[in-house]
């Protein structure tokens, strides 16, 4: 995106920063507590750790549906503050478009001395969202209350009533914290002759409590904490939720009961979303023409879709759930997830390939297979039902559904991953497929870990110096490439193009120039990422009297401190993608050196992946192999340990030293 | 911004767009790449910037090439302002594809919110334009009008995150106020310097590199090809830049004497401070010390409500700062100088320009940067620089951003220039000392303790100062982790003094470095460079655009003690490294205890700015201790050992 800042006067970032940080005073003494905020210090705080910032004192939700069906939502939280950390707790949020009025928004401040405080809507800044790269017009927005001086033993609280949009008639209740939570509590207030069904989510099912007709109460309490920790699954996906399906009276539009519920909904959607223009096909026979196969087919319009149709989003009000009319997608040349994957299933139509809308989580673990409907997504990609004739050789990414056949699934948003591939996130990860007959969840597949590979190789000499100098040769695929060649494509000017393999060589090697470098394939796609490149080191072998100690392991490092932690690790851990890394390292001996000594080969068996490493003498060189493969996207706290010591394991072996040993020459 | 007392002078309301776009060239369009912007993915083409301060108008013109997909995204435009004060009008944009096709944008011009609140509205102008591909061209232009009756400064910023291949700016400038501009950077090779035409400053630029961004160089802004226009008060103006500073001078320095005229406040306040008997040295310390107890407004306010109500009233003069027991950094120094003159010493206000945000010339004659202050204070025929208001700073030293620039030291007359002292290297250093004990298996265990002066301590006293003791800990494990060039744990046993900006930050830990020895068969191998974790990854790219750029000079140094384990013997020590390069020194030397080894290490880096043809020097000092670092000591096992 070009972005134009202004040329006078304050810059801009600097004066949004300002914005937020000040707050108007409000009239001295007008403090109008209620009684629920009154009674706020005298509550107990939950238990804790010594590392816990902030709990939740009390958190209360009342969702309102008036008999016209419009529905109002009344948050109340407070929590008191433990420690400096935690007084980001006293910043409020609400997010606001033109569908969703806050009718009101309060929040005090009780410090453990000193007055009360209290701000109100006309004390709020409005921020626009966060959006990354600058592509994508929304109206909505963050209105933010925020107040300086909280310190610990604050308690903070607010309130807010806001109008909900209800495009769907589902409501999620998430109670559970990374913080602990004293007491949290959800009402629900129907008009007569409306239902619920619910479903409890990561927590066993609480009894309702019924307050008065129509009116019904959970309540749960002493939550603790879901801890922090690296690599974890996302928060909604393990924290404790109720999600609630309201059904209105006399069969009007109610909440999903089922993911069919939900593919029925969409398909409304995606109703006249579809209609191809004349120019839209024209583009379709021409991008068909000369491929031959009807896999060749399919590929040039996703080829199309994926790279020729740059991402911007445009989501205002129900924007942000329906495509764009694929006519209008086609003829701006830009769009979002969902505007670009209904633009292809449509140019897909013309040349008789029937796909289907799947939607998804890109956070693998939002979703699982006791999600109950709701929405719970933020990306849409494309099933395509691949004729029978174009199955061999099958994509990799392929699933096979019972009634639809084989489905290719392909994300024609993501302009790095090739047509038959699928990245990291969306493997292994729940979605739903929106189904001519309605919706259902479904596993999308996971790829093997050649999928997603380095294979490094080297050829090169030492001299009698310990100096080193030759050739190394890599091949990227899947995720990984996809990382390098963002980089490569984002840079602006030409030496930032070497600055990926200088910054991987001094993880490895000090003392280094780069010689020649060369990257290939950098938009082939559906072939490896390759680099190239010549580097000499000086003292790369350290001299030690009549030794040299040569490092087989010449680059790169396959270890992790990821569970290096000092508290055992208590969530499962989220791989990227399964993955499967090689290396074939040659380095030919000076002369008048011999070998001494060699590291021993290491050969670990998980049922997580597997190392090997070998360093032997062929001839005059040393050849160094090793190979890791992790088969897994997940893995439960409780192999932890095991992973830990395979990691432990890889970075002991990658410090192993060869010893040469200068010749005796004979007959001196 | 100058508020313009007579809106009757403003002129007519803004002219609409010029009708027709600048031609094409084909040469331009049937373009692949710009050789002097080898993998750009855009580059503009052409830009201009027209602007009339008497209406107030500004015009721009933009015109982009896409040379690659990732080019693309210079389709999606945003263009900021502040609607309470600015309306972006006439906005217009087209699509030239690669067959010289045009696509008029007739799309929708979003206006986002970014910010909301208080009277103040920051917006975007947002659009997209359509059909964009490798090849196209794309360009667009808007008009921006700004508040009737003001006057703003304004700049030409010619550096932009694309090469600019042509370039035209011209400004009409205020007939209320006298206007300086200047280019404090030169302008880029080959672009001649601003010309008045007839009351139009012009100036046209071609092949204005990319910006790029880098480790270790100077603030960003000071980097950018840019030309400043400032607009002074009438009675400021002066082209002599002796009489203009002098002009500044007093009126600052009659701004400083009125905050200060309280002497019935000020000595009394002396008196709780100090006795009548005390030297003037002992006296300068105990004022020092007083006033470097003051708190900054929003520290330990009784919550938001005294925060909020400290931040809304400024003090009025020092009486009221000493009344209040806060204020801000320039209020503390200005009580500390009223202080310091009661006890009857010679002491002076200073403005200072901070390096972190400026590099000053007095010549451009823009009073902006001296946003900063010291108080300047005669003992003994000496001169020391004092600035108490600044957090954790100790007696006789400044704080790093106020340190070695030219400031402007006020009195009744104007005052004059000096420079404020320069940091050295031994005045921060980070050393570590450690006591370790080899494993049969390769691990390092034992305690290791790290002791920081100068800046360094500073950095961790003020990075830390309002967190809790669990924070502190893990932080202070962090670091010391950061500074083992391995995979280790570390507990911390000993606290430091995390509030006496005069004593040595000390802290000391249980440390284990399970992987450090590499075990064959039958030796042990040990890379003498422990704690080198600091410069392991620095420069780590040959190629070098800007200056180097460090905040301050330092010193590091490690002295370690392996005990080995029974039955082990050293067999090999690699020789001693020196390297001295004035500024940088280098040394590590290792040698033989009775029962194990000590390895010394020790690196000096004297260096603030350097200029970029140092770079290879610069690395290559660096190259040269990350190889003298993974020099290696070889240890071997006893047969009797071996064989256990």
């Amino acid at each position: 995106m070009q972005r134009h800042r202004r040329n006078c006067g304050l810059p801009l970032l600097v004066a949004i920063a300002m914005l937020i940080m000040t707050v108007s005073s409000p009239p001295a003494g007008a403090t109008s507590m209620p009684d629920w905020v009154k009674g706020l210090a005298a509550l107990p705080t939950p238990e804790h750790d010594d590392r816990t910032d902030a709990v939740t004192l009390t958190a209360e939700t009342e969702l309102a549906v008036d008999t016209s069906g419009r529905i109002t939502r009344l948050e109340r939280r407070a929590y008191r503050i433990l420690r400096p950390e935690g007084t980001s707790r006293g910043t409020f949020q609400a997010v606001v478009d033109a569908e969703t009025r806050l009718r009101r928004f309060h929040a005090w401040y009780l410090p453990p001395n000193g007055k009360e405080f209290e701000l109100d809507d006309k004390d709020a800044v409005d921020v626009a969202l966060n959006i990354p790269n600058g592509q994508l017009i929304s109206d909505m927005r963050v209105r933010v209350l925020r107040a300086q001086g909280v310190a610990p033993g604050s308690i903070v609280a607010y309130e807010s009533q806001q109008d909900e949009r209800s495009y769907v008639l589902t409501e999620k209740w998430q109670f559970e914290d990374t913080i602990p939570v004293r007491s949290a509590s959800f009402r629900l207030r129907l008009p007569a002759g409306w239902g619920y069904q619910a479903t409890w989510l990561h927590h066993a099912e609480v009894p309702a409590v019924s307050e008065a007709p129509g009116q019904t109460r959970w309540l749960v309490e002493n939550l603790p904490a879901i801890p922090i920790e690296r690599q974890m699954p996302p928060v909604r996906g393990i924290a404790g939720g109720l999600v609630l399906a309201l059904v209105p009276p006399r069969g009007a539009q109610r909440g999903f009961r089922s993911w069919s519920d939900f593919g029925n909904w969409y398909l409304k959607l995606l109703a006249d979303r579809r209609q191809p223009s004349d120019a839209l096909k024209g583009q379709v026979t021409m991008l068909t023409a000369g491929a031959r196969t009807p896999l060749a087919k399919i590929q040039a319009l996703a080829s199309f879709v994926q790279s020729d149709i740059r991402y911007v989003g445009v989501e205002l009000g129900i924007g942000g759930w329906q495509p764009h009319k694929a006519a209008d997608v086609f003829a701006q040349r830009f769009g979002d997830c969902k505007d670009k994957a209904t633009l292809l299933a449509t140019m897909l139509a013309e040349i008789g390939v029937p796909s289907y809308l799947v939607i998804v989580n890109t956070q693998r673990g939002a979703v699982d297979e006791a999600t109950p409907p709701h929405l719970a997504f933020n990306h849409a990609i494309l099933a395509i039902a691949l004729p029978g004739d174009a199955r061999d050789p099958a994509p990799a990414a392929m699933y096979t559904h019972p009634a639809l056949g084989s489905l290719l699934i392909f994300d024609p948003t993501d302009d790095l991953t090739p047509f038959g591939q699928l990245s990291g996130p969306l493997q292994a990860n729940y979605a739903v497929l929106v189904a001519p007959d309605g919706g259902e969840l479904l596993r999308l597949p996971q790829l093997a870990p050649s999928a997603n590979s380095l294979a490094r190789s080297a050829h090169v000499a030492l001299d009698d110096q310990g100096s080193l100098s030759g050739s190394f040769e890599e091949q990227w695929r899947g995720d990984r490439a996809n990382a390098q060649r963002y980089a490569l494509r984002a840079a602006k000017v030409d030496t930032d193009q070497i600055k990926p393999v200088e910054a991987l060589l001094a993880g490895s090697l000090t003392n280094f120039d780069v010689l020649e470098a060369s990257v290939g394939n950098l938009h082939a796609l559906d072939r490896p990422l390759q680099w190239r490149y010549k580097i000499a080191v000086t003292a790369y072998a350290k001299l030690a009297g009549d030794l040299l100690l040569v490092r087989p392991r010449l680059i790169g490092s396959d270890a992790s401190t990821l569970l290096e932690t000092k508290t055992p690790r208590r969530l499962a851990i989220e791989f990227d993608a399964p993955r499967h890394d090689t290396d074939e390292f040659e380095i030919g001996l000076p002369p008048g050196f011999e070998v001494d000594e060699l590291p021993p080969p290491v050969h670990l068996a998980t049922p997580f992946g597997s190392y090997d490493s070998e360093t032997k003498l062929v001839g005059r060189a040393l050849h160094y192999s090793r190979s890791l493969s992790m088969e897994t996207v997940s893995l439960p706290a409780e192999q932890a340990p095991a992973l830990r010591d395979f990691f432990r394991a890889i970075a002991r072996d990658e410090r192993t030293t060869a010893v040469l040993r200068r010749a005796v020459r004979a007959g001196l | 911004m100058i508020a313009v007392a007579l809106a009757a002078v403003l002129g007519a309301a803004p002219a609409a767009q010029a009708e027709s776009w600048l031609p094409i060239d084909p040469a331009e369009l049937a373009m692949t790449a710009e050789t002097k912007a080898p993998k750009a993915p855009a580059i503009f083409l052409y830009r201009q910037v027209d602007r009339d301060d008497n209406v107030p108008l500004e015009r721009q013109y933009i015109r982009i090439k896409v040379l690659t997909d990732e080019g693309r995204r210079f389709a999606n435009v945003d263009i900021d302002y502040d609607r309470t004060r600015e309306w972006i009008h006439d906005i217009e944009a087209r699509t030239i594809r690669p067959d010289g096709s045009i696509v008029e944008f007739k799309g929708t011009v979003y206006d986002k919110t970014l910010v909301e609140a208080h009277g103040a509205n920051l917006s975007a102008k947002s659009f997209q334009l359509a059909d964009v591909e490798v090849g196209s061209i794309i360009e667009y232009r808007w008009s921006d009008r700004l508040t009737d009756g003001s006057v703003y400064d304004s700049r030409w910023l010619l550096s932009g995150d694309l090469f600019t291949k042509s370039a035209r700016f011209s400004l009409i400038p205020s007939r209320l106020f006298p206007l300086r501009y200047s280019w404090p950077l030169g302008l880029p090779e080959g672009t001649k310097g601003p010309i008045d035409q007839h009351g139009t400053i012009r100036l046209e630029a071609h092949d204005v590199p990319a910006f790029v961004r880098e480790d270790h160089m100077p603030p960003e802004d000071l980097l950018k090809f840019r030309v400043d226009f400032i607009y002074v008060p009438r009675d400021e103006a002066d082209k002599d830049t002796d009489k203009f500073w002098k002009k500044v001078g007093q009126r600052d320095y009659r701004r400083v004497m009125d905050f200060i005229d309280e002497p019935r406040v000020i000595q009394a306040a002396l008196a709780e401070i100090t006795a009548p008997a005390d030297a003037a040295e002992v006296k300068l310390h105990k004022i020092y010390a007083r006033v470097a107890q003051f708190h900054d407004p929003a520290e330990d306010a009784a919550g938001p409500a005294e925060a909020e109500a400290r931040a809304k009233h400024r003090a009025k003069n020092v009486a009221e700062v000493w009344q209040r027991g806060y204020g801000s950094q320039r209020d503390l120094d200005w009580l500390f100088l009223a202080l310091v003159r009661a006890a009857g010493l010679h002491a002076d206000p200073v403005l200072v320009p901070p390096r972190d945000r400026y590099f000053f010339d007095e010549r451009f004659m823009n009073p902006g940067p001296l946003a900063t202050e010291v108080v300047a204070v005669t003992l003994n025929d000496t001169t020391l620089y004092l600035d108490p208001g600044a957090d954790l700073i100790p007696f006789g030293s400044l704080p790093w951003r106020k340190t070695a620039v030219h400031a402007l030291r006020l009195d009744k007359d104007g005052g004059d220039w000096i420079k404020t002292p320069a940091p050295k290297a031994a005045d921060t250093r980070a050393s570590v000392t450690a006591d370790l004990a080899m494993t049969a298996t390769g691990a390092l265990e034992g305690k290791v303790t790290l002791t920081c002066t100068g800046y360094d301590a500073r950095r961790l006293r003020t990075h830390e100062r309002r967190e809790d003791a669990a924070h502190r800990r893990q932080f202070l494990e962090q670091q010391l982790q950061a500074l083992i060039a391995a995979r280790s744990t570390a507990e911390l046993e000993d606290s430091p003094d995390w509030t006496d900006a005069e004593a040595p930050f000390v802290a000391s830990f249980r440390v284990s470095i399970p992987e450090w020895a590499s075990v064959t068969g039958k030796r042990a191998l040990l890379p003498q460079g422990l704690f080198a974790g600091r410069i392991q990854r620095l420069f780590e790219h040959a190629t070098r655009v800007h200056p180097i750029y460090f905040d301050y000079p330092f010193e590091l140094a490690a002295d370690t003690h392996i005990a080995l384990p029974a039955g082990w013997r050293l067999d090999s020590v690699p020789p001693e490294a020196q390297r001295n390069r004035d500024a940088l020194q280098f040394r590590t030397s290792v040698s033989r205890l009775d029962d194990g080894i000590r390895i010394e290490r020790s690196l000096h880096s004297d260096v603030v700015l350097l200029d970029v043809k140092f770079f290879d020097t610069l690395r290559g000092f660096y190259d040269a201790v990350r190889s003298a670092d993974a020099e290696t000591l070889v240890l071997s096992v006893s047969s009797a050992v071996e064989r256990h």
